[in-house]
Formats: C-alpha cells, sequence, structure tokens
C-alpha cells in the first residue's frame, strides 16, 4: 500500500500547501493567479502518442531565442500592448518546448545549410554543406558520391505521404534546399563547376525531386535558377548558363506554376505546383506589395490546403527565410515584420490542422549577434531608443537612458555589422574620430535603420547561442530539455512511424 | 567562377580616397531627396516624386555600395548600407531600389555605411553599363558626390 501512502501524503500537502496560498499576501495579485493558472494548463497538458499523419516544420531562419524575443515585444506593441506580456502563437501552454543546441560538425557558429539540413536528415552536417555525411569536403564535388544521406522527405514520400515547401527566400536557398537536395556547395543553385560532370545544380535537384515524386509543392522566391540566361518569367530573369529551362521541363511533367499574386490564387488543386514569385528572394514583408507576392500566411493557408488531400498525409517545410536577411543587414525592424508575418503563419497552420494527427514544429536554424541594452522601461519600443524605468507606474519615464558619452541608444544593437560605431577612414583604418552617432527616436524607428555595432563587418553574422524549438500534436512531448538540433529530425521520425 | 567574395575583394581593393563633404542643400534650394522617396513604398514602381522630377537636377542622399569596378565613373547609391553576405549568396543581391550614377569625374570610393548627398539628373528607362553590364532602370548622370 505504498502507493496509496504516498498519494495521501501527495494530497494533504497540496491541500496544504494550497491554504497556504490563499493566505500569502500576493494571493490575490494577478501576477499570482496567472502563475497558478499557468502551470494547471501545464498540469492538464495531455501527451498525444497519436501515429502523425502530418508533420508541419516552421522555420524562421535566424530567430534564436534574442530575435524571437524582439519579435514577442514588436508583436505585443503592434498591437498596443506594453509588448513584454505579449505571447505569440507558439508559446502557449498547449506547446512543449526545448532548447536546441546548433552548431554543425565543424562550426561552433553555424550556417543556413547544415542545420537545415540536420533538421531533415538527423545528423549534424558540416558547414555550407547540405545533406552530405561527415565524409564530404565543402566545395569538392567528388566527395558527394557514397555521402548522400536519405532525407525525411524521401522517408515520408515512401510511406505515400505528401511533402510540400514553402519559404520567402529562394526556393534553393539551404533551408528549402534542405528539403530535397545534397550537395557539396550549398551556392550551386543554378551551375555545378565544369569539372563535376556527375553533380547536379540545386534548381535540377529540385525539379528531378518533384519528377519523382518526391516533392509535391514548392512556393518562394529564386525564379532566376530555374530560366536559362536572360529569360524572363515574372519578375525573374534566368542565370542557366546550360540553357536549360526547368520551368518548361516542370510544366511538361504536369506542373502548374505561379509567377505573382494573381496566378497564385488561380492554383487547382490537382497538379503539383512550382511559384516563383521573385527573381531572388521573396521581398520583405515591409517592402511586399499584396498585387505582386502573396504573403507566408498566404502560402502557408494555400500549401496546407492542397497537401490535406492525400489521406496519408503530409510533410511541410515552411520557412520566413528574410528574418535572417534583415539581421545580416543589422536592420532589425524589418527582421521583426517579418518575424511577426512569420508568427502569422504559425497562427494560420494552427488553424487549420488537427493537434491530434498533426505534428507542428516552429523553430529557427540559428541566431544572430543581436544584443539588447538595458536598462530600459517596460513599453519602450522595441526597435527605438532605450527610456528609462518610471519610478512609478509600469510604462517607461520620458527619460532617455544615456551612455557615458552623453548619447542615447537603441535598445537592440548587434556585436558586429554594416552599422559599427568604428568607420574607415582615408588611411585605411576604422576608427569614429567624431564618437558615436547622436541618435533620435525618429532615427531609431526608422523602416531603414540601421542599428549601431561593435565590430565593423559588411554583413552582420550569425551566433552559436541557442533557438528555441515549440512543438504540439503526436509526440510533441519529445520537444523537452536542451537538444542537439538533428534530434527534431528524430522527433518527426517517431512521430509519423509510431505503433 | 568569379565569386561575391572575389568580387568584393577585388572592389574592396581600390583606393579610399575621401572627399570632404560638401553642402547638403538641395539644388532647387530644398534639402537633399532620401533614396527610397524615389520608389513607391511597397513593390517596385516608381514613386509620383520620381516621375515629377525626371529630367531635373536632383540631390539624394544614400550610400555608395562597393564598386564594381576601380577607377570608374559609375557606381550604385543604395538607400541603406549595402550589406553583402559573401559566404551565403552566391552573387551580388542588389535591392529593386537603387539607384545607378553616372559621374563627372572617376568615382572617390567612401566606404558602403557612410551617407552621401549625390547630385545629378535624373533618368529613368533600362539601360545596361557598357563595362560591367549592370542594368539600372533610374539613373543620376552627370553626377557628383560628397
Amino acid at each position: 500500500m505504498k502507493f496509496v501512502s504516498i498519494s495521501v501524503l501527495a494530497m494533504t500537502a497540496a491541500t496544504s500547501a494550497f491554504a497556504q496560498d490563499t493566505q500569502l499576501p500576493q494571493a490575490s495579485s494577478d501576477w499570482f493567479t496567472a502563475g497558478q493558472d499557468a502551470i494547471q494548463a501545464i498540469i492538464d497538458r495531455q501527451d498525444n502518442t497519436n501515429r502523425a499523419k502530418n508533420v508541419i516544420v516552421l522555420v524562421a531562419d535566424g530567430n534564436g531565442v534574442g530575435t524571437n524575443y524582439a519579435t514577442r515585444v514588436f508583436a505585443g506593441q503592434q498591437e498596443g500592448k506594453l509588448g513584454e506580456e505579449h505571447v505569440l502563437p507558439y508559446e502557449t501552454p498547449q506547446f512543449h518546448s526545448a532548447l536546441i543546441k546548433t552548431y554543425n560538425i565543424n562550426a561552433q557558429t553555424p550556417d543556413s545549410a547544415p542545420t537545415a539540413g540536420a533538421l531533415n536528415t538527423g545528423v549534424k552536417q558540416r558547414f555550407n554543406l547540405i545533406n552530405l555525411g561527415e565524409n564530404a569536403i565543402h566545395d569538392d564535388c567528388t566527395t558527394e558520391a557514397g555521402n548522400e544521406l536519405t532525407t525525411f522527405a524521401e522517408i515520408v514520400s515512401d510511406m505515400g505521404k505528401s511533402v510540400g515547401i514553402v519559404s520567402t527566400a529562394r526556393v534553393t536557398h539551404a533551408t528549402p534546399a534542405a528539403v530535397y537536395a545534397k550537395t557539396a556547395n550549398r551556392n550551386w543553385e543554378s551551375e555545378v563547376p565544369a569539372e563535376c560532370e556527375t553533380s547536379r545544380d540545386i534548381a535540377t535537384q529540385l525539379i528531378d525531386a518533384m519528377d519523382a515524386g518526391t516533392i509535391d509543392l514548392v512556393m518562394g522566391g529564386g525564379g532566376r535558377a530555374f530560366l536559362p540566361e536572360g529569360e524572363t518569367l515574372g519578375k525573374s530573369t534566368g542565370n542557366r548558363t546550360d540553357g536549360t529551362n526547368l520551368v518548361e521541363r516542370a510544366k511538361d511533367m504536369g506542373a502548374q506554376v505561379a509567377t505573382d499574386t494573381a496566378s497564385f490564387k488561380a492554383l487547382a488543386d490537382d497538379a503539383p505546383v512550382l511559384a516563383l514569385f521573385n527573381n531572388s528572394h521573396m521581398d520583405y514583408e515591409a517592402d511586399r506589395a499584396d498585387d505582386e507576392e502573396p504573403s507566408l500566411a498566404d502560402m502557408t493557408a494555400s500549401a496546407i490546403d492542397y497537401l490535406s488531400q492525400n489521406e496519408d498525409g503530409y510533410y511541410l517545410e515552411i520557412e520566413a527565410g528574410r528574418v535572417d536577411h534583415a539581421n545580416h543587414g543589422g536592420n532589425a525592424r524589418r527582421a521583426l515584420i517579418d518575424g511577426v508575418a512569420f508568427a502569422d503563419a504559425v497562427s494560420t497552420a494552427l488553424q487549420m490542422v488537427d493537434p491530434a494527427e498533426t505534428l507542428v514544429i516552429v523553430t529557427a536554424d540559428h541566431e544572430h549577434s543581436i544584443a539588447f541594452n538595458g536598462y530600459c522601461g517596460r513599453g519602450s519600443d522595441i526597435t527605438g531608443l532605450c527610456y528609462d524605468v518610471a519610478q512609478e507606474g509600469i510604462a517607461h519615464s520620458d527619460d532617455l537612458v544615456l551612455a557615458d558619452d552623453g548619447k542615447p541608444y537603441s535598445i537592440i544593437g548587434y556585436l558586429n555589422g554594416p552599422g559599427a560605431v568604428l568607420m574607415e577612414q582615408q588611411d585605411g583604418t576604422f576608427a569614429a574620430p567624431e564618437g558615436r552617432a547622436d541618435l533620435s527616436q525618429a532615427d531609431a524607428t526608422d523602416i531603414d535603420f540601421v542599428q549601431q555595432s561593435l565590430l565593423p563587418k559588411s554583413s552582420e553574422s550569425h551566433s552559436g547561442e541557442d533557438v528555441a524549438a515549440y512543438a504540439v500534436g503526436p509526440w510533441a512531448h519529445l520537444v523537452d530539455g536542451t537538444l542537439e538540433q538533428n534530434v527534431l529530425f528524430h522527433v518527426m521520425h517517431h512521430a509519423v512511424t509510431a505503433q | 567562377m568569379m565569386t561575391r567574395r572575389h568580387l568584393l575583394a577585388a572592389s574592396l581593393g581600390a583606393p579610399m580616397l575621401l572627399r570632404p563633404g560638401v553642402s547638403r542643400a538641395g539644388s532647387n534650394g530644398s534639402g537633399p531627396i532620401r533614396l527610397r522617396a524615389l520608389y513607391q513604398a511597397r513593390g517596385r514602381g516608381l514613386s509620383d516624386l520620381a516621375r515629377a522630377r525626371m529630367g531635373e537636377r536632383i540631390d539624394v542622399w544614400g550610400f555608395m555600395a562597393p564598386p564594381l569596378k576601380a577607377q570608374s565613373r559609375f557606381f550604385v547609391l543604395t538607400k541603406m548600407p549595402m550589406a553583402v553576405c559573401p559566404f551565403c549568396e552566391s552573387e551580388a543581391e542588389w535591392p529593386n531600389d537603387i539607384l545607378a550614377v553616372y559621374t563627372k569625374r572617376i568615382v572617390d570610393v567612401t566606404p558602403f555605411n557612410k551617407k552621401i548627398v549625390t547630385s545629378g539628373v535624373l533618368e529613368s528607362g533600362a539601360y545596361t553599363d557598357p563595362e560591367t553590364g549592370f542594368v539600372s532602370m533610374m539613373r543620376l548622370m552627370q553626377a557628383s558626390f560628397g
């Protein structure tokens, strides 16, 4: 009767704790009751051990814990909140979560190709390679043969599932390419070196995958890699030097092609989809014209509608590719606007799927050198300057926090990037003879503002800091603790094969 | 294959001869125009302002992208510092909202993240630069900058 004894003791302890809670001076605080509600929601959460029919992975490229924090505050402030208290669609108690270690086999600071490859194959990979084993060497096509890994798309295709890719980056770029490509160089998007006679460029591999039936739907940018040099289609002008028209090849295979919002809306549900909305990456959400390119959320909805027709299920990878690019530019505001577009896409997906049968994983591939200054009061515009903490009330004071140089500073900065306070001088040295720029709030919140950074670099860099992963649906509870990035593949694989 | 890394290495090797700043007053007495004001806020179209000022000498502020060719009378003006990611992009990723600038004198290269004001005659229509192959849709001709 040991079990009963323990249970009785536990109940007694719980009752005692509850009685004690109500006597605490803070018991009537909203913070206190919200805390109680939060743990109750976690207690009520039931592990889902169904076999997953569908798997959706949503990746915001470059959206590590820091960038995601900024997106959360920004999204809340866009809704009129102070911001810090906001909850993104994937931060609710229904989601399980983990920290993810993103390093590559040979890189402390990861790049997007091997990180996405780890998600899609279950093993860590080498810097700048896609879906090749650990013995492959970057830029050496002779190491491709024998090192090709099997992708999750290939595994689930063999199970009869459909596969889709949605990205605001080029569909031949690292994260989408990791669903279908195997290459010694992530930059071989439209051609391979002449001596690599048995290698295939990434765009060709995509159309080959559509031909093989391992990819059913593709939406994103990067049309240039599918067209002969100089040939135009929508916003795209081809750069293929081999003269091959991969769009025509896709059409010959029965695929339907979209190049703008009108043709996107006209897509039917009875043929494979190749949608190429831009020559290179799709526009930043801040610059996107609705009649030229669909939103990430609209593409997400269309892809789920299309793929859901398969009774055996589907695998869909969705990437917000340009959070990363804006971070590279040191332009936090565009990164956060694309981050909100990503959150909207997650929300759209969650509204369309049944968590009883669909595993949804929300994550990022890596973080950036983004960092946050302090000490700022509640509600300081996360894209603007740091305002002081108020002695009374909640919201920040009207006083700017000043650095020791007497000048205000933005909340968001980067450790390196194009906004370096050190400028190149006539003699080639780097210095700041006039000190840091004296920023106004209007400067800092401008859409084109480039955050100040410490080190001068023309492109701000990734960092090796952890990202988060959030999961709901079958076997989502395996996303827990601190995990290696490749473990997420194993969660997906276990979910679709569970007995 | 000429990679972006090689291209940049070549262009950044150009002499960094900075000129003292010039007046920021616009040619018509108003302040310089922000480059982005020459384009619609969303999408690719030219703005009403650009159409209205076509053929006029205007002052535009922006940033000089790393030149495509040393000792040239041509450079690209960008609305933001032209960040490049040599290892993650295989070729130049030019934004849509840029301005080709054809100068009266050989370009003294300025750092890509130093704000400059360029004065020139605004011109539109597709044009391929004969030396670099760069295709522009809008340009400043007979330009000077500082």
